[in-house]
């Protein structure tokens, strides 16, 4: 598995389920707390007396706040699941959790509808990158300044922040000509940290190495506060020297349609996940390559030992008589050799 | 294998059958106790000898300690960045986690080395010694080419990881 799925295997399987029952006229008894990447925990759940009509799905995410301080959050949720029959976002949410959608089982979703509700946390994740592709759209057309293009400044933009980790946020700056993603990233982990600076090595070479992936935004990685952050004074930007920051340059080609504005948004919201996933895997490789290599190791130690196994393939007699307790042959109770 | 290695390694190989020559020594300070002597902080130094000390350069180093009844060998591996730093902690660790399947492995390197070995006369009687050098020298040969192949693994997966990331942006 090398590419993460933006979507919520789980969720498309329960929703699935549940919609297949309730046709069958089965309706089964739902309730059930889903957790996905970076503390995001989702609730599914129905009423007893309606089970054969509504399912509801509860969502609580850590970049809620942040995502609904940039505005609009709301309407483009609106938006998505309007396109979606039976889907309608409730306007009290369930307790303790950030938005609820109900889904009407009778209205016979269709698969797409399953995925759009499975796409549920990225959807939320994606809306202020749709807010930077309205302002790009707007500003491009700003006529530049000469003045201004001399400092390489194009005209103000608003900076959208998503905090979708306690430590971590992603910061959305659009310009004239590009949109510029921030990841700001805090490594808990000593080797994680290590592993993750090659890792971020290879993001940044990629491109100019591989000729065939030319054309991916351009990656930067420094601890330096990049310039789009201005002077944004965003709590996770205080302090700590520790802090990378992974910078992808968005040209207009990465944006250009609607398809592709959501495959590099889908990409985008995961990277995180995805660059981590594969510290761990890395990790987990090597755990199990030093394993084979104790092993052999131990087996030419093994070599070294005097009553070595020449000694096994005498006849049963020979060794019944000649090992006694003393001899070099000693041996415990369950037939190891004693080697002290 | 490099010009400078063998003579290295040759040179761990001779001290070390110079040193692998241990008696059973029974305590003379507690009664009824026998214990490697090396690893004892007393006062009778007419019990441990001069300790050898050989050095390829700053960074490859074995110290081999001897005494009437043990020794010690300590091993220095090579780390030229902080992914070798990382990844001969990991190993040393790993292999230590695992020390009672070495029998000679000591649980804690000496201050300053990698990975420590304690060679008692328990063991040069149950083993025999030549082999036992054998798989100390293995055992440094091995250990470099093993570091340098995770790293080089390391990076060949960065590589691929993040190639595949931004090949999913090729519109």
């Amino acid at each position: 598995m090398l590419q993460l799925k933006p979507y919520n295997l789980l969720i498309q399987k329960t929703v699935s389920e549940a919609v297949e029952a309730a046709q069958q006229g089965r309706p089964l008894a739902l309730d059930r707390i889903i957790s996905d990447f970076d503390y995001t925990t989702f609730h599914m759940y129905n009423t007893a007396e309606d089970q054969a009509g509504t399912v509801y799905l509860s969502v609580r995410t850590k970049a809620w706040q942040s995502v609904l301080q940039c505005g609009g959050l709301l309407e483009y949720l609106q938006e998505v699941y309007s396109g979606c029959t039976g889907v309608t976002l409730l306007q009290q949410p369930e307790q303790g959790y950030d938005l609820t959608l109900a889904l009407q089982l009778t209205s016979s979703p269709t698969e797409d509808t399953v995925l759009q509700l499975s796409l549920l946390k990225t959807h939320i994740m994606a809306s202020p990158f749709k807010l930077a592709f309205k302002e790009f759209d707007v500003l491009k057309n700003v006529p530049v300044d000469p003045e201004t293009a001399q400092l390489q400044q194009g005209p103000a933009s608003s900076l959208f922040a998503i905090q979708y980790r306690d430590d971590e946020t992603i910061f959305i700056k659009p310009a004239n000509d590009r949109i510029t993603v921030i990841f700001d990233t805090v490594f808990e982990d000593e080797t994680d940290k290590i592993f993750g600076k090659v890792f971020l090595q290879e993001f940044v070479d990629a491109r100019k190495r591989n000729r065939s992936i030319q054309s991916a935004p351009q990656v930067l990685y420094s601890h330096e506060r990049p310039l789009e952050l201005g002077s944004s004074n965003h709590p996770n930007l205080q302090g700590q020297p520790s802090r990378g920051y992974i910078t992808f340059v968005l040209f207009p080609r990465h944006f250009q349609t609607q398809e592709v504005q959501l495959s590099s948004v889908y990409q985008l919201v995961l990277f995180r996940n995805y660059f981590h996933y594969h510290i761990k895997c890395a990790k987990a490789y090597m755990h199990s390559r030093m394993r084979y290599r104790v092993n052999t190791f131990v087996k030419v130690l093994n070599r070294a030992k005097v009553d070595d196994d020449d000694n096994d393939n005498q006849p049963a007699a020979e060794s019944s008589t000649g090992a006694t307790s003393t001899g070099p042959t000693r041996r415990t109770a369950t037939g190891r050799k004693l080697v002290y | 294998m490099s010009q400078s290695l063998r003579p290295y390694l040759n040179a761990v190989r001779f001290s070390l059958e110079a040193a692998l020559t241990l008696s059973n020594f029974s305590s003379q300070e507690v009664e009824r106790h026998n214990r490697p002597e090396i690893e004892v902080a007393h006062q009778s130094a007419e019990l441990l000898l001069q300790p050898m000390h050989i050095s390829r350069n700053e960074n490859e180093q074995v110290l081999i300690e001897s005494s009437v009844n043990s020794v010690r060998v300590s091993l220095m591996v090579k780390q030229a960045d902080e992914i070798e730093q990382i990844l001969v902690h990991k190993f040393t660790r790993f292999l230590e986690q695992r020390a009672e399947a070495f029998y000679i492995l000591r649980r804690e390197p000496i201050k300053g080395y990698s990975i420590t070995f304690l060679i008692t006369n328990k063991h040069t009687e149950s083993m025999k010694t030549n082999k036992l050098v054998d798989f100390i020298i293995e055992f440094m040969e091995e250990v470099d080419k093993e570091i340098s192949e995770m790293k080089l693994f390391l990076n060949a997966r960065a590589r691929f990881v993040a190639e595949a990331y931004l090949g999913e942006f090729v519109y």
